[in-house]
């Protein structure tokens, strides 16, 4: 019997992590559709500022402001990456930290002092496996990151750029484009490459919009506005990304056990039909030894 | 009578979106109220009351910076913060006021930090203060 007994014995316990993962994924499946809301209404913010600049433009200001120019020499940078908290979301993590450390070597080449930021346990302990050590970490990001915290660190990115403590902000991050295409990247987030907005239109005599207090002002507030959208998406992919990528693992892993279940259920009733033909045969040999 | 589509977006949500007939709002100098036909503009908010003159009567918000676009009939706010009036307790908004006062400015960075949230708190305990009347 101890043969069979073990088979079942693992089956059990299989069906339970079939029970976890299957879990995980429902539970994933359900935070994916709030971060994904949450995406979608931070994109109607964003085509918002871009109608406001496309405003600016169309009444005739020009698009100038520190935080657009590129510096012509760049000395010191800074490095976010942006990762889980938690594993088991197949190759969310090892994407980000591969794309991480290309990035870190490349500016490293070139770059006097590189500052690094990790949000995120397992990019904190897969950087320092690599012998890279982060300057300021974050663990408090989980799969909702609010703006607030967002815009704090924002802030302080803004200011330290403008009293030139780095010249460039690179952020490594999982993008979400679509529920089937998420992919680890490495974006210059200062100085801002692009405003967004419709560029190419002709600046026209009659200004469509008045302006209070001036379209100047409003373009300063509007411009670091823009960076704290754009951080504050690289988050919200982030926590989307991870989402997914935790929610196709555990799908996996749940079809998996699934299958794993079916081939101990097979190899347990031919072991224990093995074992009943045994006893047949000993209690048939048994009884013809006796009427002998 | 002619109507406005007035939005409210903060960078988490949209936190109004109503057909109004009247919208007073805080621009950062001082009070702006926009009725239907208003001139298309585009403003830089402060923090203060939003209110919104609706066919059930007048809803109240706190807004925190960012910016107003009057557009044909559609206005449109974008806003870093924005919660109806009646989320704000004048209590904690006193409160908030007061530790905002007692915070350190000696150096400009830090008097403008001060003088921000010095700002804005004195813009909820108002905006509370208006709606208990």
């Amino acid at each position: 019997m101890a043969k069979a007994r073990a088979l079942d014995k693992r089956r059990k316990s299989i069906r339970n992590i079939r029970k976890i993962t299957r879990t995980m994924e429902l539970i994933s499946t359900a935070t994916f559709r709030r971060a994904m809301d949450r995406a979608v209404s931070v994109a109607s913010y964003t085509d918002r500022i871009n109608d406001l600049v496309a405003g600016l433009v169309r009444s005739g200001t020009e698009i100038r402001h520190s935080l657009l120019r590129q510096r012509q020499s760049v000395r010191n940078a800074c490095l976010l990456v942006l990762s889980a908290n938690r594993g088991l979301c197949g190759g969310y993590n090892g994407g980000v930290l591969r794309q991480a450390v290309l990035r870190w070597e490349e500016l490293n080449a070139t770059v006097e002092n590189l500052r690094l930021e990790v949000s995120g346990k397992r990019g904190i302990s897969g950087l320092q496996f690599r012998g890279i050590r982060p300057d300021e970490t974050f663990i408090h990001f989980e799969d909702r990151p609010s703006y607030d915290e967002v815009e704090a660190i924002a802030d302080r990115y803004l200011e330290a750029f403008e009293t030139g403590a780095f010249d460039r902000l690179d952020v490594v991050y999982t993008k979400f484009e679509s529920l089937s295409r998420q992919y680890p990247v490495a974006e210059t987030l200062l100085p801002i490459g692009d405003l967004g907005g419709d560029r190419t239109a002709e600046p026209s005599d009659e200004s469509q919009y008045e302006f209070l207090p001036s379209a100047e002002s409003i373009l300063d507030e509007v411009v670091p506005m823009s960076f704290k959208m754009k951080l504050f998406k690289c988050f919200l992919d982030a926590a989307a990304s991870e989402q997914v990528a935790r929610m196709l693992a555990m799908k996996a892993a749940t079809e998996n056990a699934d299958q794993i279940i079916a081939h101990l259920t097979m190899t347990y009733n031919r072991a224990r039909q093995g074992q009943i033909t045994n006893e047949l045969l000993e209690v048939i040999a048994g009884a013809d030894a006796l009427s002998k | 009578m002619s109507e406005l589509q007035c939005i409210v977006v903060t960078p988490e949500k949209t936190v109004v979106s109503a057909a109004v007939h009247f919208v007073a709002l805080p621009l950062f100098d001082g009070e702006l109220g926009v009725a239907p036909g208003h001139t298309p503009m585009i403003g830089r908010l402060g923090c203060g009351e939003l209110r919104l003159e609706t066919d059930e009567g007048i809803e109240r918000y706190y807004v925190e910076g960012g910016f107003v676009e009057v557009n044909g009939d559609k206005i449109t706010l974008l806003t870093n913060r924005a919660f109806p009036a009646a989320k704000l307790d004048e209590l904690t908004a006193r409160e908030a006021l007061d530790t905002a006062r007692q915070k350190p400015s000696h150096t400009p960075e830090l008097m403008a930090i001060r003088d921000r949230a010095v700002t804005q708190a004195r813009a909820q305990v108002q905006v509370a203060r208006r709606n208990r009347k």
